[in-house]
Formats: C-alpha cells, structure tokens, sequence
C-alpha cells in the first residue's frame, strides 16, 4: 500500500513518473514514428546491402549463401503446409465416410 | 499526541526487518540465478485435439455443474497461459471451480509452416474444428465462445460467419474493434509509416521481439518503478513468485502469422473495416450483427492497449442489439484479467454472467 511504502521507493517512484511521462509523450509522436520507420528502413536496406555482397563473394567460391539456405527453407515450409493440408483433408474424407458408412 | 516506541515494539520491530533482511538476500539469490520459478498453465488439462500448432485443452477441475462448455479462444498476439498465470491467480481455475467446462485454444507458437495462415485459416478452419472436438468430448450442442483481445475479433467474425456456429453466448474480453482509437501500437502502421512487409522476417512471420519492442515502448520506464516495488517486496515469497510470474509472460511472445498480419493492418487497422459493422472473409461478406448468442464486452478501463474507445462499439455492431451487455472493469489490457484486482473484479462478474446465461447440466 501507498502509505506503507518507505521513502526510497516513494522518491523512486517519483522520480520514475517525473521521467517516464515526457518518454511515454515522446514515444507516441510523429518524430518518434518517423525515426523508427526510417531506422527500419536504414537497417534494412544495410542488411540487405550486406547479404548482397557477401552473397557474390560465397557464389564466386561456388558456395551456398544464407540468401540460398533461406530460399530452400522456405520451399520446403511450402510443400510441408501443403502436405500437411492433403493429410487434413484425407483425415477429414475419412472420417466423412466412417461416419456415413461408406467402404 | 506523538506515538511513543515501548521496548518491545521496538524489538519488534528490529525482528522483522532482520527476519525480512534474510528473506529478502535469500529471494535476491533464487531470482539472479533463476531457480524457484514458478510454475505457469498449472490447471491440470487434457489435450483433446490437435492440428499444426493449435492445441486444444479441457480443464480439469471440480464437477462441471454448467452447460455449455465455455472455449476459450486465445489471441494470435501472446501466450495463453495468462489467463491460468499459477496456482490462486488464474482465471481458468476460477471459472472451472465455479462448475464450468473450460476449454483453451492454444495457438502454440508460429513458424515457417504457419506464415501464411490468414484470418480465414482461423476462423473458418480451424475455429470450426476445435468447436466440433469440444462437441464431441462434452455430447453439448451449443457453446459459450469467450475470445481475448485478437482472439475476441476472430471468435465474432465466427459467430457471425456461420449458420451453423450454435454459440449460446459471446464474451468478449478487451476486444478492439475501433482501430483508430488504438493508439501508439498501431500509429505507425495506420499512417502508412510502416509496411506490415517491412516487419516480416525471413520465416514470413513478425518476430516475438518486434512486438515486444512495441508493448514495452508504450511505458518504457515502468520497469524500473516495477524492479523497485520488487526491491522493497523481496522478503515476500508470493509477490516475487507474481512478480517473476508476470515478467515471464510479459517477455514471452510468440511471432504474428505473416499473412494475418497483412490482413490485421489492411483490413483492420487502415481500412478500420470492423466499424461498418461487416468485413469480409474468403468469398464472403460477414455482418457482425449477425453473431449469435449473448454478447458481454468486457473492457478494462485503465487499458492502455486496446483502450476503452476502441471496445466500446461492440455495443453497436457485434450482435442482436437486445442481447448486448457490458462490463467495466478495473484494470489494464493484462491485469484485469489476471492478479489482485481481477481475482476480486473480473473473475467473480465474469462467471456470475457466463453461469447467469448457463444452463444446470444434466
């Protein structure tokens, strides 16, 4: 309870809110959203600038890029959900005719 | 008159604190290192159905006096295990000491395989399939269909969607419907300032920590006004175990679908569709009017996530306008579902409406 809480936590909380209110003000305004959708944009663009390179030099030593490793993973994540969805819908025809009793 | 300290108040008083100096150093020791943490989704369960990552659970607990079951159906955004957060402090043990059959869907944890589960995989795949394993494991016809947050808009949309859909009532906790009034979260992507692209990464989903950037960017110093309050509370064994409880859940998100996600930002938060009352989904268009059953909307009223302006017109669009209720409750977006004041607010309202609109099971 409020009343009981010592001083040290009483300034701490204090102070806290003396802080956190202009930082929370600060987080929802335009400069803010503008900053994190530009340092978005910024970190993303480096990254990509880097795989590219570093993409070029594995490729010219005839090795897989992480570009590469990323593609085949995304294949096969394609053709397991595909897979997966077939099984459902056998499983599901299955179970469709068990329960009319069709063989 | 100024209080005089006799002899034996005063030592007292030196025993407590050196009692509570022992327990606090004791406490310190067990949090750095990490051990005695508390166990959380502690209500015994079973797993009565499964596909991909969903789960779906019944509760065990004491005799199930009520029908029809309550499914719970847990947002895409966090893990479900707040609503059963440990032992004492959950709301699905509440519920099933009050006499009701609970049933969570879990969405377990999006990978690769689930980066292009949309909002109609949810609502018309695998909503249906859960509902039709808790009809089989109870023989009931008709549910109590209570969705948190996200899980709130997927739960309408269904019982909106479908015939079929024998929901006997709709509970809606902290469900937004409103996207403009959604506030800073969603400000960067409403404004076009962000790409929902933008935020996916390689595995075709938004990471866990993009999200909990963005929750914890909401209130960024609260941590250290929570690390203190813990300081001071560290000789008591059932704060820390809250504490640590809490911080557990609060740093455990799991990544958002990909292909949800572009919906939930074209859809949902740009085009604010929920609030022409109709949205489409698949080949369809679904009136939320339409949702079947009673509705209760229950809001938080401190909730600085999906705050009270963005709830409230659940009165206006989601169901038979006869058949709406609403319930404020103290709280914000997590704790009035969960801690002190839900245990006293939220659980015992809640219950009172879901077992008021129950019927006595056979």
């Amino acid at each position: 309870m409020p009343g009981d809480q010592p001083l040290w936590l009483k300034v701490v909380l204090k102070v806290e809110r003396a802080v956190g209110q202009p930082v929370e003000s600060a987080v929802r305004s335009d400069t803010y959203f503008d900053l994190i959708s530009t340092t978005t944009r910024i970190r993303r663009k480096a990254l990509g600038a880097a795989e590219g390179v570093s993409r070029r030099c594995l490729h010219m030593l005839n090795l897989p890029a992480g570009t590469d490793i990323r593609r085949i993973r995304q294949q096969l994540a394609r053709m397991e959900r595909r897979l997966n969805e077939l099984s459902d819908e056998v499983a599901e025809l299955d179970e469709t005719h068990t329960n009319s009793g069709v063989r | 008159m100024p209080s005089t300290l006799n002899p034996a108040d005063l030592l007292q008083r030196v025993n407590r604190d050196v009692e509570r100096s022992v327990l606090r150093a004791r406490n310190g020791v067990r949090y750095i290192r990490g051990t005695h943490r508390p166990t959380l989704g502690a209500t015994p369960k079973d797993v009565v159905w499964k596909s991909g990552k969903a789960e779906l659970w019944r509760y065990k607990g004491g005799d199930r006096r009520y029908g029809p079951p309550v499914l719970i159906v847990h947002s895409l955004v966090s893990r479900s295990y707040i609503l059963d957060l440990r032992p004492g402090n959950s709301t699905v043990e509440y519920l099933t000491g009050a006499g009701l059959d609970v049933f969570m869907l879990d969405w377990g944890v999006p990978d690769e395989l689930d980066a292009d589960n949309d909002l109609e995989r949810y609502v018309d795949w695998y909503l249906p399939r859960a509902l039709a394993a808790v009809r089989r494991t109870t023989g009931q016809d008709e549910v109590t269909l209570a969705g948190y947050c996200l899980g709130g808009v997927m739960a309408s949309l269904y019982a909106a969607g479908r015939e079929d859909a024998r929901v006997r009532n709709l509970v809606l906790l902290a469900t937004p419907v409103d996207f403009s009034e959604m506030g800073a979260m969603v400000a960067l992507l409403r404004e076009g300032r962000l790409d929902p692209d933008e935020m996916i990464d390689e595995t075709g989903n938004v990471p866990a920590d993009a999200l909990y950037s963005g929750f914890y960017m909401l209130a960024p110093t609260t941590e250290i006004a929570q690390k203190a309050t813990l300081l001071e509370n560290l000789w008591n064994d059932e704060f820390v175990e809250g504490f640590q409880a809490m911080a557990t859940w609060s740093r455990d998100h799991v990544p958002f679908p990909g292909a949800a996600f572009r919906q939930l930002v074209e859809l949902l938060v740009r085009q604010n569709i929920l609030m022409t009352g109709s949205m489409p989904l698949g080949t369809r268009q679904v009136d939320l009017v339409n949702a079947q059953g009673n509705v209760l909307n229950a809001m938080a009223e401190r909730d600085n996530v999906v705050p009270p302006p963005a709830v409230e017109p659940v009165m206006r669009l989601i169901g038979d306008p006869a058949r709406r209720e609403e319930l404020r409750l103290p709280g914000g977006h997590v704790t009035f579902g969960t801690g002190r004041s839900a245990f006293k607010h939220t659980m015992p309202k809640l219950t009172r409406w879901i077992i008021g609109h129950s019927y006595t099971s056979p």
